[in-house]
């Protein structure tokens, strides 16, 4: 019998290690040929130290692609469903982002589970909104 | 008919007979403080703290107790007060307050409290502060101890947090 598991994609953005979705990911690439319009360099993930490399997530339509900038692609995982855990009710009517979901338990620590799709389109909205 | 259950209690409360009300202390913000002990379940030592992005000063992280992850309440820095230092020694009751379920962090516990009803008082006018969210003032042996309304500070605190998709990021 095999246990259910999730596919994870782990990245660093600033000094914090966060997780992801493997399939929130289109692909994984340099920043430097992306038009600054499509780059989403803070976040509610904080500032990346750099602007090297990025994580490209889909637009809501599956379109307009957008660049997350993060310092570093750690990998993808395959974790077992028990260690996915939803944010606590309580916090999760806290935060002021959507974006975080969750935790996954990656070698006994827990890693913030992001919703990518929606970091990105908060982060343009709060563009718009501030342009 | 059979007449209402609450009536002795009112009768014993005039008499002066009322029974002691049972309360869990904490020691927070320099001083005594305690809820109704129903709603705390359990008091456990903070493990390593996960910091949430995005997330009010009050809340200062979340952490894993037998497999749950739980957030951590600093009710310090919700009333303006310099927040709790959290180290590997740091207690805190893990409370239910209807939906919610948070464990308060606490500079110390002290326990359960039994103070008698006559020795309960209203609590300052003062609508500031951490005296918002007081219910009652109690003396007991120990001294004074100021009895916090839990349930609405915590969803008085919820309700200050900017809730999430308000486009703030």
């Amino acid at each position: 019998m095999t246990e259910a598991t999730s596919e994870i994609l782990m990245f660093q953005v600033g000094p914090r290690v966060f997780a992801s979705v493997v399939y929130d990911a289109v692909r994984i690439g340099s920043v430097r040929a992306v038009a600054p319009a499509d780059i989403v360099l803070g976040s509610a993930l904080g500032m990346p130290f750099g602007r090297e490399r990025g994580i490209v997530v889909a637009g809501d339509d599956g379109g307009n692609e957008r660049t997350l900038v993060v310092d570093q692609v750690i990998g993808v995982r395959s974790v077992p469903e028990e260690d996915v855990h939803p944010l606590p009710a309580f916090a999760a009517a806290c935060l002021t982002s959507g974006a975080v979901t969750g935790f996954v338990i990656v070698d006994d620590a827990p890693l913030l589970l992001v919703d990518l799709p929606t970091l990105v389109r908060e982060r343009s909205g709060a563009a718009q909104a501030t342009s | 008919m059979p007449e209402p259950r609450s009536e002795p209690r009112a009768d014993a409360a005039q008499q002066g007979t009322a029974p002691d009300a049972w309360f869990f202390s904490l020691r927070l913000i320099g001083g005594r403080y305690a809820f109704e002990a129903p709603l705390v379940t359990e008091v456990v030592r903070l493990g390593p703290l996960t910091r949430l992005p995005a997330a009010p000063s009050f809340l200062p992280g979340v952490f894993t107790h037998r497999g749950e992850v739980l957030p951590v309440l600093d009710i310090g820095q919700l009333v303006g007060q310099p927040a709790v230092p959290i180290r590997a020694s740091t207690r805190a009751a893990i409370v239910h307050c209807g939906p919610w379920k948070v464990a308060v962090v606490s500079e110390g516990v002290e326990g359960l409290v039994s103070i008698p009803r006559k020795n309960l008082e209203p609590p300052p006018s003062e609508s500031s502060g951490v005296a918002e969210f007081l219910s009652a003032v109690g003396r007991d042996g120990q001294g004074t101890v100021a009895i916090l309304d839990l349930p609405r500070l915590v969803e008085t605190a919820r309700a200050r947090a900017v809730p999430a998709g308000s486009g703030h990021a």
